[in-house]
Formats: C-alpha cells, structure tokens, sequence
C-alpha cells in the first residue's frame, strides 16, 4: 500500500486501535487534519482549547487503561497542551500527542508558530521523537505507543514537521510488526527470591498495613491484590490515586491515607510494623515528615520503576516487575506455604484499628441532615451522589476540597472509576475527563464532582459536549470561593483570605449551560438536595449541571499537620488537633 | 558526600544528551564537569555489549562522563533516573 506521510500517520493511529483523537486543527497539522478528513475508522473529537484535548483524552486513558491520544498545532496548540501532559506525567497516565511543527526547513528561525515542543515538554515525558521524514512515521507511532503503555505509562510527544506530512509524496505503508528498543528493558517478572523474602516478612507481621496506589491501576493488578489480602486478611489503604483498586466495601478497607486521609488509615500507617507498598511512591501528601514517617515498620515495594523505590522512604525489601505479575507470583508461594499464615497473629491489631475507626472515622451519614436552618455540607452532596448512583458512576474531578470530599464519601469498588488529577493537581481537569469517560462509555453514568473555581478552568469544553451530545452529570459544590486555598488561609495566615474569593463575579451558571443547549439546576436548601438531584440523575440525554451551594466555611478533615508532623498527627476538626 | 564519576552510554541521536544533562536541573542535581565523545573504540565496550546483550557500531553511541558532589543515597537515585531514560543504555559509577 503507498501512502503520503498524513495517511500513514493516520493509518499507524488506526492499526494501534485508536478510536478518538481528540484535538484541535491549525496551520501546521493541516496536512494531518485532511487525512482525518478522508476517513472514518478513528473519529476526531474537536476540543475548543489544546488542554481539553489533553485531559479528555487522560480521562479516557485512565477509564479504559488504554492510550489516549492527542492532535495539536504547533506554537500555542503544542504549548497549551503541556499543562495535560504533565498532568498525565505525574500520574503516569498513557497518552502520545502529536504536535505539528512548522516544516523542517524553517526550524530555528523564529518561523510564524514555531516553538521547541521537544524542548518545552522534556521534563514532562516518559520520551519523546522529531520526525525527520514521514518514511519514519509507522515506526516512531510503534514505538511511541509501545513506551507509554508499557513499563511505568506515561505521556510520549511526536513533534512532525509540516513536510512530513506532505500529501503529495507516496511511500510504502509498512509498519513494524513488533517493537524492539534495546535501551528500554522496563521489568516485568519479579524475582522469585525477592518474593520468598517479602513473604518472610509478612509471615512474621503483627502489625500489617497494605498500601496500593495507581501503579497497583495501571498494571490492572485489583484481582490479584484481592485474592493476595483473601490470604492475609491484612488492614489496606489506598492513595489518591489507587481509591476503587480494593474494594471500598470490604471489611479490611481503611480508606485513603495522607494528608487527608482518614484517621484509622494514617494511624495504622504510622503504627504498623509492617507496610507493603504496592506501586505507590511515598509521596509528600502521604509521608506527611518522612523522618517521622512509620518509625516501625519494615517496607516492602512492588514497583515497576525501580527510581521509585527508596526515593523517599528506604524500602527494605523491593520488587521490581509489573505489579499484576510480582502479585501473581506471590500469591502463588503464599498458597504453597498457607499453613503457615497465623490470621490470628494480627487480631490485636485489626481490633486497634476497628477502635480508631469508631473513635474518629469519617460520619458517612451527613446526607440524613434535611433542616434548612443549616447549609447543604458538601460532605453531604457526595454522599447523596453516591447512593443515588449505587455507587456504580464513573466519577471525575477536579482539584480542591470538592475533589477531597468526593474521594473520602464517594466508595469505589472497582478500579479507574475515580478519576482525578492527583499528582500534578490540575484544576480544569475534570469536564474534559469526564468528555473522554463518556465517549468510551457512553451508557455508563459519568459524574464530575467540581467546584465553581475548577469548572470555570476548562468550562468551554461544554460547548464541545453539545457538538458530541455527550450527557455528563456535572456536581458544582458551590461555595463562592478556592475551598481549599481558603482553608489554608483560615489554618496558617490568620484568616486572611487573599484573592481566593469571587465578590459577586461568578455567572448564572444555569443560564450559562442553557445556553449551550444543557439542563441546569441549582440547589440552595438542604430540604431540596436528594430531591432535586434525583431529578437531575433521571435525565439521561441531556448533559446536567447542578450548581450546589454549600456552606463556605466547611474544610476537609482529618488534615495533617503539617510542618514537622507525622502521619499521627492529624487536624480532625477546626478545633481538635490529635 | 564525595565527588563522583558517572559514566553513562547513550544513544548517539538528536536530543539525548539533553535528556541526561536537563534530568540533573530537574531533579535538583548539580553538574561540575561533563565530556562527551562518540565512541569509536567499540572493541573496549565488551562488558557493555555483553551485560545488555547487543553489538556496538563505530559512532552509534556516545560516551558521556558526568562529575558530580553527592551522597551515596542520591548517586543510586541519580543512577536509576538516567537509567530510565529511553535513549540510555546503561549509567554507572565510574570508580
């Protein structure tokens, strides 16, 4: 088969199994775009700005665990890309964008949108390639599809001159069958003494905590994390990033753990003697002071990235490979030696954290309040969310309290249906995510928990759900200001709230999304909140947006203290500290 | 902390020796001496070829030499971050 450089570009998409591009045409990706045109097995999603694009195609990424791909221009399309991109490198999100760049000949001239897209990503990609003649294309699309989905995913950039792309020259389509990159070996299986001395260790536990993460999502390793604690019966945590990789509703689950995790979760962290961490990378919301961090314990890790282990916290023992296998393997050796597992070693230990937990667990029950002497909490907006969708939605969201309250009342039982910028805690993130989930599910509900902060970061991509007929639920918790900047505000400068409030600015959002052709509400009194909700959930062919308002001064709690605390030491309410 | 060699051997192609020496800024590290060179003398890589099972051509890869003041904690991170770069083949300490 002879094709030009934009058919081939478009055919290699194609042959990966690309279903949406989702981007935004200019000068330089022109070429690309009328291939895009003359075809129709991938469909292109037209964002109405490049970080959309970015985080709707992350949105998919993270819901179906397979790549998400993006078209920009070059100049301000690549650059207003690079927020997404990072936001998918902290996560190590798979993605590969595609960027157009003014033609070779005119790189480095300052040329009319030129920008160094290599240059200004760098230090926010797994890797990234320069075309340098569209006989490259198939290959570099291979290859670059093979690195962000394999080892730890993560974001690769395909910078294509204009010419590259050219329709007027034809080459033989011949793609690789396979990919081989002899300097890029990620691990995949683990080795089997590391395992043989990680169960030594667990067998010896008294106080065991598991710790998984979204390196535990990424490597779709939830089936054997849950037959691996069937085994154990050990307490698990979950990050941010991991929340729905173990099951909410199981008995050993703790909830999130960290700077607002839940008092049972940081406790046993802090008092285990055992932690095993499963592709989760200690990071400062969850180490709180790392000298401080678990003086006790031992830490295993299971990561695939061996630069993640022994960054922060020193692992005793590490498992490098892909999480799923290593889990395999080591549920594999503890079935062999099942008579040696003493469940009730650590009885003591599980009764300590069933204590903490009616001591000072989160109040799941917020939702029974319906006097309209108090304000709507925004606890309780989550928990009717939550009942309403069975707890079955996928939900996004965006960065701040709202994003905190959906993560700690909203109980994920399977993973990549919470979905949320954690590493990189991006506002704008959620709508366009939500835009990616849907179009990869289209009959599952899609909910993005927001606030009138965060929406209003990415709110043009409600133009593009009208184009799309994309029917997303929006929750905006409403409090006329950045929750969580306030909040700060309120603990560490004496309640000076500089520029975190709106004074009067914000729109009528129900007039705002009827103009686009959308359904709005909006709730004022706890005495209209399941029914109106209700409502706006049975309405399942129209995009919904509930604008909420909630009581401005709530703040998220438990909150670490912070500086020179540990994981113990926790804010549980504006006025108790612990 | 004590002054350190890294030596790291890379692909020869556009882009890569940017990818080390950005990696040192962006994770904080600081460079005192670097030096750069295509290797030419591929007959006195054998232990390279050998440990990642591979054949060297004249000119294919480059041999970068990095000095460095730091711990042993930080030389063994700053190992495994240019180790996971794509266009590596393989960083060590030069002793």
């Amino acid at each position: 088969m002879k094709l030009a450089g934009n058919d081939m570009l478009i055919q290699s998409l194609v042959d990966e199994g690309v279903e949406f591009l989702f981007g935004y045409p200019g000068g330089a990706a022109l070429h690309i775009y009328d291939a895009i045109f003359n075809q129709n097995e991938l469909q292109h999603i037209l964002v109405r700005h490049e970080q959309g694009a970015t985080h709707a195609a992350d949105g998919y990424a993270r819901a179906t665990g397979k790549p998400g791909v993006v078209l920009v221009t070059s100049g301000p399309g690549a650059t207003n890309a690079i927020t997404g991109i990072a936001t998918a490198f902290m996560d190590s999100i798979p993605m590969v964008v595609l960027s157009g760049q003014v033609a070779s000949h005119l790189i480095g001239t300052d040329a009319f949108q030129e920008t160094d897209m290599i240059g200004i990503s760098r230090p926010i990609v797994k890797h990234s390639f320069s075309i340098e003649s569209a006989e490259e294309i198939p290959r570099v699309i291979k290859e670059a599809f093979h690195i962000a989905t394999s080892g730890r995913p993560g974001p690769v950039v395909i910078d294509i001159p204009k010419d590259t792309t050219a329709p007027d020259k034809l080459f033989n389509y011949d793609p690789p069958k396979s990919v081989k990159i002899r300097s890029y070996n990620p691990p995949v299986e683990p080795d089997p003494k590391q395992i043989e001395r990680a169960i030594s260790e667990i067998l010896k536990a008294k106080k065991p905590v598991i710790y998984a993460g979204g390196g535990a999502i990424n490597s779709n390793a939830s089936e054997e994390l849950y037959e691996l604690n069937e085994l154990l019966n050990f307490p698990v945590t979950n990050t941010l990033m991991g929340l729905g990789v173990y099951p909410a509703s199981k008995k050993r689950f703790m909830g999130m753990l960290g700077m607002h995790g839940t008092y049972q979760s940081n406790m046993a962290m802090h008092n285990a003697d055992l932690i095993i961490a499963i592709g989760a990378r200690f990071d400062d919301r969850i180490t709180n002071t790392p000298d401080l961090f678990a003086p006790n314990a031992k830490i295993i890790h299971f990561d695939v990235d061996q630069s993640s282990v022994s960054k922060i916290i020193e692992a005793n023992i590490a498992v490098f490979g892909q999480v799923k296998n290593s889990l395999r393997e080591i549920n594999k050796q503890l079935k062999e030696k099942i008579n040696l597992i003493d469940k009730s070693k650590i009885e003591p230990w599980l009764d300590q954290i069933d204590e903490w937990t009616s001591l000072h667990g989160l109040n799941h029950e917020l939702y029974k309040e319906t006097s309209d002497n108090n304000m709507i909490m925004p606890q309780s907006v989550v928990q009717h969310v939550y009942q309403i969708t069975n707890g079955s939605a996928f939900v996004t969201s965006d960065v701040g309290q709202h994003q905190m309250f959906a993560a700690q009342y909203y109980h994920f039982d399977k993973p990549r249906y919470w979905i949320n910028s954690g590493g990189l805690g991006t506002m704008g993130f959620g709508l366009p995510a939500a835009m990616g989930v849907k179009l990869a599910y289209p009959d599952e509900e899609v909910v993005c928990i927001t606030g009138e902060g965060s929406i209003q970061m990415c709110i043009q991509e409600l133009s593009t759900c009208t184009q799309y007929n994309l029917p997303i639920k929006i929750i905006n918790i409403n409090n006329e200001a950045l929750g969580m900047v306030k909040q700060w505000q309120d603990m560490s400068y004496g309640g000076r709230h500089s520029e975190s409030t709106y004074q009067s600015s914000l729109p009528n959002f129900i007039e705002l999304v009827e103009s686009y052709g959308h359904v709005g509400f909006k709730i004022e009194k706890n005495s209209d909140l399941k029914e109106t909700l209700e409502e706006a959930f049975s309405i399942n062919d129209k995009l919904v947006f509930v604008d909420v308002y909630v009581d401005p001064s709530e703040h998220v709690y438990p909150m670490l203290v912070a500086p020179n605390g540990s994981l113990k030491d926790m804010w549980l309410s504006k006025d108790k500290k612990v | 902390m004590m002054q350190r060699k890294i030596l790291v051997i890379l692909e020869n192609k556009p882009g890569a020796l940017a990818r080390v020496v950005g990696l040192f800024h962006q994770r904080g590290y600081n460079i005192e001496s670097l030096h750069v060179d295509p290797v030419k003398d591929v007959e006195n890589y054998k232990e390279i070829e050998d440990s990642l099972d591979l054949k060297l051509q004249e000119n294919e890869v480059s041999k970068l030499l990095i000095t460095t003041t730091v711990s042993d904690n930080l030389l063994r991170q700053i190992l495994r971050q240019i180790n996971k770069l794509i266009d590596v083949l393989i960083a060590k300490e030069e002793i």
